[in-house]
């Protein structure tokens, strides 16, 4: 089910009104067979795909849990991350590699065909498959005693508001919360209603209306476009997958907050980082906090953490202990990273693009630590928000080939001379940008300021409610998939 | 006896905070549906023609109760019925923008240039279907032509060049429909431009409801749509509201920048390059049925300044006589066809009050003008093809 609907909208009024009516097991089973309601409202045939990775992980915990013997947990660990690795592989990963090692053969003289494949890629698989994993080897590490009860850790997998694009949760998080239904508040309801709010005007609003143009920029032939042009369309698609995502993590949190479950944050004002670190801390945290804790850290041999919060953090330590490996580690899991939002090497770039700019902060901060500290925020910014702009550029378009002709614009000076889109390209991109400025200036100095003065407050939130819901209004349509969903 | 106990004040501070905060979204909720209900209740404007004016009327001809002239694939069933009715017989297809079926300071009786070479063309046997859309650009009419082609006898085709509708890219929803015919993807499919108009269909899906394209949720969710839309006047109107939202956005962008009907707006080489593709496709595909196309630069008000950059204006005209010749179509430039007395004014499209010189919209007179020029074009390539 797509939260930008109406169909989502009603199930969400049921599932709240039956959540704070019914008691502990019914209302267990109320969110379980809603979650997989939910998600069968997409393709119903992928439900067993789901299904079978719950109960894989869910048998494996228990195994784990049972089992002293070091090589039978190893055993146990390796079959459920087979098992969802494998699906991961097969549905989104197989025609890739089919692909790929059809084009290695064909390098060395082997005209071998790549083979037909028609495969789907199950909703969330990318989302749930990591969630799943995390469990299972937090159990194997000793950081959580394995769920007893099946549809209590059902909920747990398939609880709807972050079933298909997160944010990543850890069982420890979540289960206890799911299991002991707190005290019905209105805090928790108007604090969730105001986050789904949120979401829907990022979202429907402004996402939405930002994707034709983004589209129409990247479906031009590169040569049409200036090196202006695409810097002009890594702000409009970073503008654009920034409200997408950061709207559906509104709308997640939200969502659970109505029903006084609490979700960690997956956003904060990420295009406002002072350094590619800070951006890590701040972009879809509770992914980078996954990388850190199951690849980085592992990879980099340091002691793991058990916790969705924080993102890179220490991953990116400007003094590791050990330097080389740390760094290896890095574009390791970077890449891997990349590669987990897409079947395509433009990912892999995308994430090595990103462990890059880490890297070579890493390097370069200590040098800084001199200077006033204003000066290494606002320079850090000027230097980090272009960078990160442009990492969407391999992000979003279509091949490998494409990104390189576009990146080669950005160093020719007489690409910068000339524009090849439409005004409004332009003019948007700008007023975006002033806009999400003048936000974070509005909740840093004005907002404050509000919450000294309760009605003053209360007139001002509700003109925003009613510019916001009469926008929603407006603009609610299910006219195009949240972007991560196709990951 | 039991002790009544009070929570500490910061407690309630912060309870009446959020009961606040629930007030706000309550009354915000009010508000912003009686906004709406007084800002678009009754809003019933075809927002794609606001450039129109309030001086140019739209006028779509019918012949015995059926249309010869449509808009999209919403209307195009009735003109191809119309067509059947009236014999089936060799038809010429004319494809065109808003200067088609706009008349500026329409009076009663009068007609725009379809019916007139209607007319024209029925004294030779011949029956006319023109289909038209406010900025329609080449690609659009490659699909327009992919789906008419193996539906109409087509005796020719006349395809309008408008440098403006350059600038445009896409296709449209109200033209999505064409798309379910294999014919259609079958003939884009043997072009670069046809293909990345169906990579991007592909994309979007079909209109509103293109996230749930195939999914279970489709059928909820175009339920309770329609349910909606049957119980709230509001709920129906919001594709207006929104063509109304984008229209003062529009305006407020003009008189904010200065933008005014004569504003030199330049070309845009990726979306120039697109359409003449699309134009390249649309020629290639006429010859292989054998369908003659008489291509012309559509009339231009040449009494003041043009909105175009003269250099950019001057290689398009170079360039589309080249392409259209060099794959055996017929050229001819209109653009000095419709004197100056016979274009018009419309409403302002920014905040300031009054009138601006129209450039695409003519009177009466010019779509005689233009029905009896392209007619006396036609006359030496229908004799030739008959031949």
């Amino acid at each position: 089910m797509i939260f930008n609907s109406v169909t989502y909208l009603l199930f969400l009024a049921i599932v709240v009104v039956l959540y704070w009516h019914m008691p502990r097991r019914p209302r267990l089973w109320m969110i379980f067979l809603g979650s997989l309601t939910f998600y069968g409202f997409w393709r119903v045939e992928f439900l067993p795909v789901m299904l079978v990775s719950t109960l894989v992980d869910y048998w494996a915990a228990r195994a784990i849990d049972a089992s002293a013997l070091p090589g039978r947990r190893k055993l146990y660990l390796g079959i459920s991350l087979g098992i969802n690795l494998g699906l991961l592989f097969y549905f989104k990963y197989l025609i890739f590699f089919a692909d790929n090692a059809s084009g290695l053969l064909r390098l060395f003289g082997f005209d071998v065909p790549p083979p037909a494949f028609s495969i789907i890629l199950p909703l969330g698989i990318s989302f749930y498959t990591f969630q799943t994993v995390s469990y299972t080897v937090d159990v194997y590490r000793g950081f959580v005693r394995p769920e007893k009860d099946f549809i209590l850790y059902g909920c747990f997998v398939t609880f709807f508001p972050q079933l298909v694009a997160g944010p990543i949760l850890r069982s420890r998080e979540v289960i206890p919360q799911l299991d002991q239904r707190p005290r019905f508040q209105l805090e928790d309801l108007s604090i969730g209603i105001r986050r789904v709010l949120c979401g829907f005007f990022l979202k429907v609003v402004l996402a939405d209306n930002l994707a034709p143009l983004v589209d129409s920029g990247f479906d031009q032939s590169v040569a049409s476009l200036s090196a202006l042009d695409v810097w002009t369309l890594a702000f409009l698609f970073g503008f654009q997958i920034y409200f997408d995502f950061s709207g559906y993590s509104h709308i997640a949190v939200g969502c659970a907050r109505m029903m006084g479950i609490r979700f960690p944050e997956n956003f904060d004002f990420p295009y406002l980082a002072s350094s590619p670190r800070d951006f890590w801390k701040r972009w879809h945290i509770s992914l980078s906090s996954w990388i850190r804790d199951y690849l980085y850290l592992p990879l980099a041999g340091e002691r793991v953490q058990d916790r969705s919060s924080g993102g890179l953090e220490a991953a990116v330590d400007t003094a590791p202990a050990r330097p080389r490996r740390s760094t290896r580690a890095l574009f390791e899991s970077w890449a891997i990273m990349g590669l987990w939002h897409g079947a395509n090497w433009t990912f892999v770039l995308w994430g090595v693009y990103h462990a890059t700019l880490v890297y070579v902060y890493r390097l370069t901060a200590p040098r800084f630590d001199g200077l006033p500290r204003w000066l290494q925020s606002a320079g850090g910014f000027a230097i980090t928000l272009p960078l990160a702009m442009l990492g969407w550029i391999p992000f979003r378009a279509e091949s490998l080939g494409v990104t390189m002709r576009m990146f080669a614009k950005l160093f020719v000076p007489s690409e910068y001379l000339w524009l090849g889109m439409r005004e409004n390209n332009y003019l948007v991109a700008a007023l975006v940008m002033a806009s999400m400025a003048l936000a974070w200036t509005v909740r840093q100095t004005a907002l404050p300021r509000l919450e000294q003065h309760p009605l003053a407050l209360a007139f001002a939130r509700t003109a925003t409610f009613s510019a916001m819901i009469a926008l929603i209004f407006i603009f609610l349509r299910p006219i195009n998939q949240f972007i991560y969903f196709q990951f | 006896m039991a002790v009544e106990t009070r929570p500490p004040p910061a407690l309630r501070r912060h309870r009446f905070d959020h009961a606040l905060e629930f007030a706000s979204i309550l009354l915000g909720t009010a508000l912003a549906f009686l906004v709406l209900e007084s800002a678009f209740g009754d809003a019933q404007q075809n927002f794609e023609e606001l450039a129109l004016g309030a001086e140019t009327r739209s006028l779509y001809a019918q012949v015995d109760g059926r249309p010869i002239h449509c808009r999209d694939m919403t209307d195009v069933a009735a003109c191809l019925e119309g067509h059947a009715q009236r014999g089936g017989g060799p038809a010429v297809v004319w494809l065109g923008n808003s200067q088609l079926h706009a008349v500026n300071q329409l009076q009663p009786g009068q007609e725009n240039a379809a019916p007139l070479l209607f007319r024209r063309l029925g004294e030779r046997g011949l029956d006319l279907l023109a289909f038209s859309q406010p900025n329609a650009n080449l690609q659009e009419h490659l699909v327009l032509f992919a789906y008419l082609q193996p539906r109409l006898p087509m005796r020719a085709l006349i395809l309008p060049l408008v440098f403006d509708d350059l600038r445009e890219i896409g296709v449209r929803a109200s033209l999505t429909g064409a798309f379910e015919d294999p014919r259609v993807h079958a003939l884009l499919e043997r072009h670069a431009v046809g293909r990345s108009i169906l990579a991007r269909q592909g994309q979007q899906g079909a209109g509103d409801m293109a996230a749930l394209y195939q999914t279970v949720q489709e059928h909820s969710e175009l339920a309770l749509n329609d349910w909606l839309e049957e119980h709230s006047a509001l709920w129906a109107l919001r594709p207006q509201a929104r063509g109304a939202l984008f229209s003062n956005l529009y305006i407020l962008r003009n008189s904010l920048l200065g933008i005014t009907a004569q504003s030199k707006r330049s070309m845009i080489p990726g979306r120039m390059q697109l359409n003449l593709d699309a134009a390249r496709a649309i020629l290639v595909e006429a010859k292989r049925a054998g369908i003659p196309v008489l291509a012309y630069v559509v009339p231009l008000r040449n009494d003041v300044a043009t909105p175009y950059i003269e250099g950019e204006y001057a290689r398009f005209k170079q360039q589309m006589e080249e392409l259209v010749t060099g794959e055996g179509g017929h050229f001819a430039n209109l653009e000095q066809l419709v004197p100056a007395e016979l274009w018009g004014q419309k409403r302002s499209t920014n905040l300031e009050e009054g009138q601006e010189l129209d450039f695409m919209h003519f009177q009466a007179g010019g779509h005689a003008l233009l029905a009896a020029a392209v007619g006396d074009l036609l006359d030496p390539i229908l004799d030739g093809a008959s031949r």
